[in-house]
């Protein structure tokens, strides 16, 4: 009767790592969805984007 | 010998990892390509005819997520669908739409739709969470799965349900059930929630902040607001986008309720730090967009910006489709099917007061608001 997520009850989504590990890799995506669309934003408005490579 | 075989398995198995992913990107990236012929294609195929009308009317969110369904049901039957399952990126793709998105919104816009934006956000909420977590105790559902379904419905669906989850460490099965109702029901929402603004005749404000505030997904959100108009989907990406920015403060509380008092682990008391690690950072980047793209216009003019932001549209839009095809082609049955008809029941009643209040608050809110 331990409390959970102490190694004698180890939690089920502790010890299986999916929880976290899937909050882990929404919040990479936040900042790598950041990072691509400023840089995106900046290199179209400085001119730096060639027109033939807009979709 | 063992060491030197382990290590080659150690390392190709991500390896492969990477290339099934990439090879999702690309399935992506080819569906999106064929939703972009069929967005252009369609309507002058059909010009002249009993179908321009139609064929006019049907936008690219459309096309996007009944290919992505399709592409779903082939990759499934074909069992390829798991494997590539790690390109299928809606978070990632939907959030670099958004911040190109915040370019094409003028920063006083979202100033002055701030105010009501924060005050809607804050009272459904609040209205809507604490209404799912009494029905699902009066149902019996279990704690964690339903603070995992009433984040998803009170605030942005699949972002919210992940970090609820991480906040009550809830069960992986949890969270892709939770994730899957909430794309069950926002499927429909994009098609039916524009419909019901034609029919109630809402001002564009008002039905951006109705869309904004209901659907769950930011993505289905996105997709509503654009068949609706440009304003509307500007109204309703700022009320998400401060849902979305509101995240962090319920997955604190989550972690501070769970930690607490159902579980009682005191150490794990949260701070300044985890209100950090919960908050959607493309919430800045949205912001940024809008700053920069109102500093440069300030600068050149409007004019000779016109170009420039209409290149940097046609980049929102390129992503925004790559999210609606990753919707399609992640969406499950499976999970809907075993977790029975109770949290299902939780998660429409909660729609429902949702649809109601939302809709109350947006008349009394934007009904003044223009862009």
């Amino acid at each position: 009767m331990s409390a959970p997520g102490t190694p004698a009850d180890p939690d089920p989504a502790r010890s299986a790592g999916d929880v976290p590990a899937q909050r882990r890799l929404a919040l990479n995506e936040d900042w790598a969805a950041t990072v691509v669309g400023l840089l995106l934003l900046v290199l179209i408005l400085s001119g730096l984007w060639p027109g033939w490579l807009v979709p | 010998m063992a060491g030197p075989v382990s290590d080659r398995q150690a390392t190709t198995a991500p390896r492969s990892a990477t290339a099934w992913a990439l090879g999702g990107v690309a399935v992506v990236v080819v569906i999106g390509a064929l939703v972009r012929f069929l967005e252009q294609a369609v309507p002058e195929a059909a010009e002249g005819t009993a179908w321009a009308e139609i064929a006019e009317a049907v936008e690219y969110p459309v096309y996007a997520i009944l290919l992505g369904l399709l592409g779903n049901v082939v990759l499934t039957v074909t069992g390829l669908r798991e494997r590539l399952s790690g390109g299928f990126r809606t978070e990632f793709f939907i959030k670099t739409g958004l911040v190109l998105l915040g370019a094409s919104i003028d920063f006083s816009v979202i100033v002055r739709a701030a105010g009501p934006a924060v005050l809607q956000a804050l009272v459904l909420i609040t209205a809507v969470f604490g209404f799912t977590w009494w029905l699902g105790g009066r149902l019996g559902v279990d704690d964690k799965l339903r603070a995992l379904l009433a984040s998803a419905v009170s605030i942005c669906g699949v972002s919210a349900a992940i970090a609820a989850a991480g906040a009550v460490q809830a069960k992986k099965e949890q969270l892709a059930y939770t994730a899957s109702l909430v794309i069950l029901f926002a499927l429909p929402s994009i098609f039916l929630l524009p419909a019901a603004v034609d029919v109630l005749g809402l001002s564009p404000a008002v039905a951006g902040a109705w869309i904004g505030g209901n659907i769950d997904t930011t993505a289905a959100v996105s997709a509503a607001g654009a068949i609706v108009g440009e304003e509307a989907l500007q109204i309703a990406t700022i009320v998400k986008t401060t849902q979305n920015a509101l995240l962090g403060v319920v997955a604190v509380a989550l972690t501070a309720y769970f930690a607490l008092k159902v579980e009682r682990t005191a150490s794990a008391r949260p701070g300044i730090r985890d209100f950090w690690e919960r908050f959607p950072k493309f919430v800045l980047g949205f912001l940024a967009a809008s700053i920069i793209a109102t500093v440069v216009i300030g600068v050149i003019g409007s004019d000779a910006a016109k170009p420039l932001i209409s290149d940097v549209n046609a980049f929102r839009t390129t992503f925004l489709i790559l999210a609606f095809v990753s919707i399609g082609l992640e969406f499950r049955v499976a999970p809907l099917r075993e977790a029975g008809w109770r949290p299902i029941g939780v998660f429409a009643a909660a729609t429902g007061v949702n649809l109601a209040v939302g809709l109350g608050l947006a008349v009394l809110l934007f009904s003044g608001v223009t862009l």
